[in-house]
């Protein structure tokens, strides 16, 4: 049964899809606090960053009196947010749609998604960790008051499929080698050597065969035996990710095999990846080449990176950091949802009948 | 064994894990943040009943299962087993409760069901596209719930709740998805 019917069938439902349009405006307000400007950046786009792990939707833009130009959808707003930061904008976020191919079957993701990018000039990545842990308690806080679910409002608590998620700050704070440590058991001086990376997989039982990379090691050993742990009872930053794992990040001064990117976690879902950002333009048009031969190499739709952004990368970024967060995630949080679908009124696998 | 890949996972799919035999409950694509695609799975143990998640690379090679169907009379219930008799040679066959699951609620004493075998044990019911069955319990029609779509809840002869339009009565035999627990007709 499609969504509006349900609805129609039985009205309570109601309820839990205004959650989102709740959640949307105490993002607003929240940034409208704390003085930063809101941009529409564009969704249909002529060059997307190089990322070989998406999988882009292509189509075509047409004139009447030239040739038509191969155009795609935003995969995320970065790119735009980034320039307009080269050209002194200042402290800004977009709430908008992405879209990202080959992402069906799966409860947390929908083919068109919304993203919430914020971005503040002059800071690392700690500060931003500081955001979230106060962009939450401002949600929740919001919507208790508007609901006025209880007298007695308690907006550092959670509720999530029978949980508390204490909210208040400070969250837990984790690098991925303690993580590693911790929970897998796995020393990260070690594993960053491949062949030993191999080995320590393969006595664990995983299938480790020719073609398997260093990063299906790790994210398989993540998937399965760090990331259940991450965020229960309490949100979890997860920081200092390797370095091959941040097509946009700055390096670690003092550990250049790491990145200064950080996700946080709650009850083991992915809500937030944020990175103190790569201003050396050199560098970055090298990651977007390397990038684009990968992409080549797997055999997917191909474009040509933006060559724009490299020029604005030589104008000079300001020393910033943002962060991407996954909104209908958030939604599905603060809605007690178990699926992103939950909360949609058109879910994609409804309109394509998946 | 067959050697398939996770691209060909399907919902009840018998695997190997571990070298132990287990069934796909479910399966969802997980894309880590810049990473590449992995496949998180529901197993369930033949053995234990116990459900584990695992997360396969994306592509990854697993060891399907040969599982035979065999046409099986549903006998009674004892303990924690449902006994099901093999209808070409009589042979008695237990299939515990955890994989049964959603069907238990449909099974009626001397039906004839499909039954999936791996070796020597019988692993399961395939779900029929419809079960009949009598309806032994329903309000007086009239007073459904308008508000709600004109619908009322009824229980059925093996105990099952389903959702039925309110023309339904006592004593009527519908038929029912097993799947999705709906209502399809009126026999």
């Amino acid at each position: 049964m499609t969504t509006w019917r349900l609805l129609k069938k039985n009205p309570r439902l109601w309820q839990r899809y205004f959650v989102r349009e709740k959640v949307l405006r105490a993002i607003r307000l929240f940034f409208e606090d704390r003085q930063f400007h809101e941009v529409e950046t564009p969704i249909l786009i002529a060059h997307p960053p190089a990322e070989s792990y998406l999988d882009v939707f292509e189509t075509t833009l047409f004139d009447r009196n030239r040739k038509p130009r191969e155009a795609y959808l935003s995969t995320s707003p970065e790119v735009p947010l980034k320039k307009l930061m080269v050209a002194g904008m200042g402290n800004c976020f977009a709430l908008t749609k992405s879209f990202r191919n080959m992402e069906t079957q799966s409860s947390l993701h929908n083919p068109e998604f919304t993203i919430l990018e914020w971005y503040r000039v002059g800071v690392d990545y700690h500060e931003i960790m500081k955001d979230c842990e106060e962009l939450f308690l401002f949600i929740n806080t919001y919507l208790q008051r508007i609901d006025e679910q209880s007298e007695e409002l308690q907006p550092k608590v959670l509720v999530y499929q029978g949980k508390d998620i204490h909210l208040a700050a400070p969250w837990e704070r984790m690098t991925v080698a303690e993580a590693f440590a911790k929970w897998a058991g796995v020393n990260f001086d070690e594993f960053f050597d491949m062949k030993k990376a191999r080995n320590i997989a393969e006595k664990k039982g995983y299938t480790v065969e020719k073609q398997t990379t260093w990063e299906e090691l790790y994210n398989q050993i993540f998937l399965n035996e760090v990331e259940p742990h991450l965020g229960r009872g309490k949100p979890t930053v997860l920081y200092e990710f390797p370095g091959v794992m941040g097509a946009l990040a700055r390096k670690k001064q003092s550990d250049p095999r790491f990145a200064e990117r950080f996700e946080f976690y709650i009850e083991g879902l992915e809500l937030g990846d944020c990175y103190s950002e790569l201003t050396d333009w050199e560098e970055q048009q090298g990651r977007f080449e390397n990038e684009l031969k990968e992409i080549a190499r797997l055999g997917k739709t191909m474009y040509d990176y933006d060559h724009d952004f490299i020029d604005a990368l030589k104008v000079g970024l300001p020393e910033c950091s943002g962060i991407a967060v996954g909104v209908d995630r958030l939604i599905m949080l603060f809605a007690n949802a178990k699926t992103i679908q939950e909360t949609l009124l058109f879910p994609g696998e409804e309109l394509f009948s998946l | 064994m067959a050697t398939i890949t996770t691209a060909n996972f399907k919902k009840g799919n018998f695997i190997e894990f571990r070298g132990e035999p287990n069934q796909i409950a479910d399966f969802q694509f997980v894309n880590p943040g810049k990473g590449s695609a992995f496949v998180r799975a529901k197993l369930k143990s033949l053995k234990s009943g116990k459900v584990i998640e695992f997360t396969y690379k994306s592509g990854e090679s697993v060891e399907e299962l040969p599982i035979e169907t065999r046409e099986m009379q549903y006998l009674y219930k004892e303990g924690e087993a449902y006994v099901f008799m093999d209808n070409f040679n009589y042979e008695q066959y237990n299939i515990s409760e955890s994989l049964l699951e959603g069907f238990i609620k449909y099974l009626k004493p001397n039906d004839t069901y499909q039954v999936l075998v791996y070796g020597e044990d019988a692993v399961g019911v395939r779900f029929p596209k419809k079960v009949w069955l009598k309806v032994t319990e329903a309000d007086d029609g009239a007073k459904g719930n308008t508000a709600t779509g004109a619908t009322k809840t009824v229980v059925v002869e093996t105990g099952a709740v389903i959702t039925v339009p309110l023309f339904i009565k006592e004593g009527d035999t519908i038929g029912i998805d097993p799947e999705t627990a709906t209502y399809l007709e009126r026999g």
